[in-house]
């Protein structure tokens, strides 16, 4: 059965029966249908292993589907050509547990790499990585380098990065499962602000405390599939609601 | 403009990342010099040689013709003009009996049995220029066709000797190519290795560079250029090493070997620093892309 949300807004990201088996033989996904309309906030939840790291890893097309499609913006990523990726990647932002962040660059630089690879102006630049440090309110630490940051500060030059091209969606894997739960809520915030700006935002987490917070859209994956679907949903699956929407 | 920005970024960090990691980049720079260096030293051997054979070529492609004493005048002349109108001749001189007898008094070497010789024992000859190697032998078989030759000792050739001469030059040539090759392929595979090294350690760097969106071109550039640069720095080393031991080696050899007519040539350097430093920068280029390419594909 396809799922087939009643949102409005025309779906950014779309996988259609989608199959991963990685060439060791492990399923990782099997038969994955899922909708994300544009301006969505969702949280992808679910034990280790359950085909989280996965799911994102074929978003920003690290892997391709061995079955199925899946669609962001319109483009089928699993035809794309490797010469299209970079552009791809240019239309999505990236933000890790890791950080990913360039040690031998400054925040600034860190910041302005995302649009260094762009080939923008100078003058362009300056503005746009001043306006990303400030949403992040680093202002005051471009010049210091990421080695001497805190794990809070350091994601959100991850942040600023991702969001400094402006990209029409966020993908972010565990962007707090480094950090202490009062720095995670804060970091939280910034993802429903940048969320509230228009920008549709996919986060795996195992933060149960913030996905019980917020009741945002929960799709819970286990064994490969989708187990739970729920439009305003929590961590775990103890409170039956109406809403709830089951894959299968 | 977005190339040149795109140009200006790949230089400067090409720039940096050269001094970042300046142990690995020395190590290139040394491992590039010395394949530089065989290389050099393969050219200027190879230059050396071919002045030698250019020496012998011009002096084995003279063929004399020695005309016997009783051949008119008017036969040699004919026979002078049919040589004259060949296409693989350049030249052809006549040298008379008495001028035959003054060349060889003039040389000092003979200056003894010059002394005892009566009369004029030595005959007139046709002294032709042919002008590739290879058509010597047919010349000369012409010549001893002609019925005015001297039938006791027709011609000078030594088919033999040219023949040799001829093949060895051509092996020669096999064999500094043969060589030249090997030291390509084995200064890539040190290059690549040395920058794989480099790459290696800036994985991270390059990883977050895909996933923000770097072409693989964008990522590749400033490595590349780090390539040529440390290829270029590398041709410079070796080309002065080379230069300052040019002149001392080819006097030390001509002292060993004085039977090689070997000599030193300014105007060879120019050549020289041309091939060593396009070659340097081609291998650092050619190392850095391949040493980047397992990183840089997703």
């Amino acid at each position: 059965m396809v799922l087939t949300p009643d949102f409005d807004s025309r779906p950014v990201i779309s996988f259609q029966h989608v199959w991963k088996t990685y060439p060791t033989g492990t399923q990782a996904l099997r038969d994955v249908n899922l909708v994300v309309p544009e301006g969505d906030f969702l949280f992808l939840v679910g034990p280790s292993g359950a085909g989280k790291s996965t799911l994102v890893r074929l978003l920003i097309r690290e892997e391709k589907p061995t079955k199925g499609k899946i669609f962001v913006d319109g483009v089928e990523l699993g035809r794309m050509k490797r010469r299209q990726l970079p552009h791809y990647r240019r239309k999505v932002g990236l933000v890790f547990q890791d950080f990913k962040l360039l040690p031998n660059l400054t925040v600034y630089e860190n910041v302005a790499f995302a649009l260094r690879v762009l080939g923008e102006s100078d003058r362009l630049i300056r503005t746009r990585v001043a306006e990303a440090i400030d949403t992040v309110s680093l202002s005051g630490k471009e010049q210091t380098y990421p080695s001497h940051l805190s794990g809070g500060e350091q994601q959100r030059v991850a942040i600023a990065r991702s969001l400094v091209h402006a990209p029409r969606f966020i993908i972010a894997d565990e962007p707090t499962g480094n950090l202490d739960p009062a720095t995670a809520w804060e970091i939280m915030q910034l993802f429903l602000r940048i969320n509230a700006r228009g920008a549709t935002v996919v986060m795996a987490t195992h933060n149960r405390e913030i996905v019980d917070l917020l009741r945002r859209r929960v799709v819970a994956i286990d064994g490969g599939q989708i187990a739970r679907d729920d439009r305003s949903g929590r961590y775990h699956d103890d409170v039956v609601t109406k809403s709830q929407v089951r894959a299968q | 403009m977005m190339l040149l920005r795109n140009l200006k970024f790949a230089l400067n960090s090409a720039w940096q990342s050269f001094w970042r990691n300046l142990a690995v980049s020395l190590a290139a720079v040394v491992s590039i010099t010395l394949i530089l260096i065989l290389a050099g030293i393969n050219l200027l051997v190879g230059h050396a040689f071919s002045q030698v054979l250019d020496g012998f070529r011009v002096k084995v492609s003279e063929i004399s013709i020695n005309v016997s004493d009783d051949t008119p005048l008017s036969t040699i002349y004919d026979f002078q003009q049919q040589l004259a109108a060949d296409p693989r001749v350049t030249s052809v001189t006549f040298i008379t009996k008495d001028e035959a007898l003054a060349n060889f008094k003039q040389d000092p070497n003979n200056y003894v049995l010059a002394q005892q010789i009566d009369g004029n024992p030595l005959d007139a000859k046709l002294d032709v220029r042919v002008a590739n190697l290879n058509d010597v032998a047919a010349i000369d078989s012409l010549a001893r066709q002609w019925p005015g030759v001297d039938p006791t000792d027709p011609t000078n050739y030594q088919g033999d000797f040219v023949n040799r001469m001829l093949s060895l030059s051509q092996w020669l040539g096999y064999a500094g190519v043969g060589l030249l090759a090997v030291l390509v392929v084995v200064s890539i595979v040190i290059v690549m290795n040395t920058i794989r090294t480099a790459v290696y350690h800036r994985r991270k760097e390059i990883e977050v560079m895909k996933l923000v969106g770097a072409t693989e071109w964008f990522v590749r550039g400033p490595f590349v250029i780090e390539g040529v640069m440390t290829g270029l720095i590398a041709a410079s080393i070796a080309l002065a090493l080379l230069v300052v031991a040019y002149e001392p080696a080819v006097d030390r050899f001509r002292s060993d070997i004085a039977f090689l007519p070997l000599s030193y040539d300014p105007s060879f350097i120019s050549s020289l620093a041309r091939d060593l430093l396009l070659g340097g920068a081609l291998l650092g280029a050619l190392g850095s892309y391949i040493g980047v390419r397992r990183y840089v594909r997703v």
